[in-house]
């Protein structure tokens, strides 16, 4: 047929190669525009500040494959956003009083909103919505959950995904967290001198929460995961390049860096989780190293050692190693007693029981247990087991070491930990017969 | 060659469930496809802008027709050797994975 009349008519048509949009747009832009939106409108009409997004969001979705990418982007979905919340107060001014100064005002602004928008203004408007989200008024789960969702940009159904969660478990959590913005009128706000401490303290444990929530070794979810742990850095730097900045900011963030440094390295091609100690050193992210390390140097100014602190330092402890036989185990020993000064909790005791089996030996490491065992929270905690079972194994007691690693995969765990524990136990049952 | 069109139908808030990266993601594959060689045109339809009209010009129904099972959502032209390629061809759109596509051939006119 008349194939090269078809060429000819597809080179005139001049079809670019394919808009490419940045990686993470939508995203990114999801929390940047409800932030912005929400310091014009206020943090009772938030609900329809995220609907004025997920709005543009849609219109985009159904028209830039047939219009192709507007030059801006970002502005063209701020101008949707903004447009749709007057005309939804429009709506809604038909059956009450009251939004009409809000829509004049949301009017005027039209224009000098937009522009700032580009402009790049909306790390104020992101910082003070992140210090809403973690108001210490509200739940430790819905600060998390409202965080990843308004800051994040993350979905509904990824956020159940990380948290291994039913959907509407999410949904009500959100709903209701929500609610208390609006009920509570938690402002869209930077605290005052006489409250940054504890809210500053909230943010930061909610960016290393999230940070944990990606962290931890994945079920099929990884590229999810590793979005919520490199979120988690951006708020983390974004809190430190701000005038709230303390020196633990800077800690936090090298905390994160260096721990990020090695999600590369964590697991193998058959998604099996690595010990720390067998990773393949090339496979750590330099960047992210360099970052850590850079930010570890800044957190060193000023008088104060706080718990991130002694994180940052236990981590950079192992990114200093060049092999895993240089890892220097005393000195991350003592890093490890010194938390347990600062912050003392079952979890930190366990870790620092596999320190102790490095430097002491495995049955040093097992005396450390021995009180934890008692512990209630520790109960369901499948790592307790999994690290006795270790220590036994290298004693020996294979038998033992057996049962642990069975009481192990008896609680709740990720898929590739269990693999990685089903390995040892089945070593550890060759062994003992 | 002929050619043929591809009339997309969607139900209704399809995509209200997706997440922002989810939305990125399928709008990405929608690109993709639009650039391929054998998409001629193609158009998105305006959400909640629709009218019937019928005899006389009057105005029978008036949109958005949310009680419709599916609406249009937009449409392609392609060129394909017959129609069984045609089929081919609009099974690879990423509209297959949650709406339904019409594909029409378009009577040429005698030139």
């Amino acid at each position: 047929m008349n194939q090269p009349d078809a060429m000819t008519e597809n080179e005139t048509r001049g079809e670019p190669a394919g808009p490419v949009l940045l990686e993470h747009l939508f995203r990114r832009q999801a929390g940047r525009l409800v932030s912005c939106l929400v310091r014009l409108v206020g943090s009772q009409h938030l609900q329809l500040a995220e609907d004025a997004v997920q709005e543009a969001m849609l219109r985009a979705a159904q028209r830039w494959p047939f219009e192709g990418v507007p030059e801006k982007p970002e502005g063209w979905l701020y101008r949707v956003a903004h447009n749709y919340a007057i005309s939804a107060l429009r709506w809604g001014a038909r059956f009450e009083s009251g939004p009409d100064e809000l829509i004049e005002k949301l009017e005027a602004k039209r224009e000098l909103a937009e522009s700032a928008y580009l402009d790049g203004d909306v790390r104020d408007a992101e910082l003070c919505m992140i210090f809403m989200c973690c108001h210490p008024e509200l739940s430790r789960e819905a600060r998390l959950a409202l965080s990843l969702k308004l800051v994040g940009g993350f979905g509904v159904g990824e956020i159940a995904r990380i948290f291994l969660a039913d959907e509407s478990t999410i949904a009500q959590r959100l709903v209701r967290a929500k609610r208390m913005i609006r009920e509570r009128r938690l402002p869209l706000a930077l605290p005052t001198n006489g409250q940054l401490r504890e809210r500053l303290d909230s943010v930061l444990e909610v960016i290393y929460l999230m940070f944990g929530s990606g962290y931890a070794a994945g079920s099929g979810e990884e590229l999810i995961r590793q979005d919520v742990c490199l979120e988690a850095l951006r708020l983390g730097r974004l809190v430190a390049a701000s005038s709230l900045a303390l020196p633990c900011v800077d800690a936090l963030v090298a905390l994160m860096a260096l721990q990020a440094a090695r999600l590369p390295a964590r697991t193998d091609a058959a998604g099996d989780l690595v010990l720390l100690e067998e990773q393949d050193r090339l496979l750590w992210d330099g960047k992210l190293i360099g970052l850590g390390f850079a930010y570890f140097e800044l957190s060193m100014r000023g008088d104060e050692v706080s718990a991130w602190h002694v994180q940052a330092a236990i981590a950079a402890t192992y990114a200093a190693a060049g092999a895993p036989e240089a890892i220097d185990w005393p000195a991350i020993l003592s890093h490890y007693d010194q938390l347990m000064r600062i912050q003392p909790s079952p979890v930190v005791a366990l870790n620092r029981a596999v320190v102790v089996m490095r430097v002491h030996g495995a049955r040093a490491g097992l005396d450390e247990l021995r009180p934890l065992e008692r512990h209630a929270a520790m109960r369901r905690y499948h790592l307790l087991p999994a690290v006795r079972g270790q220590m036994l194994a290298e004693l020996g007691r294979m038998a033992e070491a057996e049962q642990s690693f069975r009481a192990a995969l008896e609680c709740d765990c990720s898929e590739p930990e269990r693999r990685f524990l089903q390995r040892r136990l089945e070593t550890a049952r060759l062994q003992s017969v | 060659m002929a050619h043929y069109m591809l009339l997309l139908r969607n139900e209704p808030n399809r995509w209200t469930g997706l997440s922002p990266e989810e939305m990125q993601k399928m709008t990405e594959k929608y690109f993709e496809w639009r650039t391929r060689p054998y998409v001629l045109d193609g158009a998105g339809l305006v959400d909640a802008t629709g009218r019937l009209v019928g005899k006389g010009g009057s105005t029978v129904t008036e949109g958005p027709f949310s009680e419709a099972r599916e609406v249009l959502a937009g449409y392609y032209t392609i060129e394909a050797a017959d129609f069984d390629e045609a089929v081919k061809l609009a099974l690879t759109n990423p509209h297959v994975s949650s709406g339904s596509i019409e594909i029409r051939e378009v009577i040429h006119r005698a030139s």
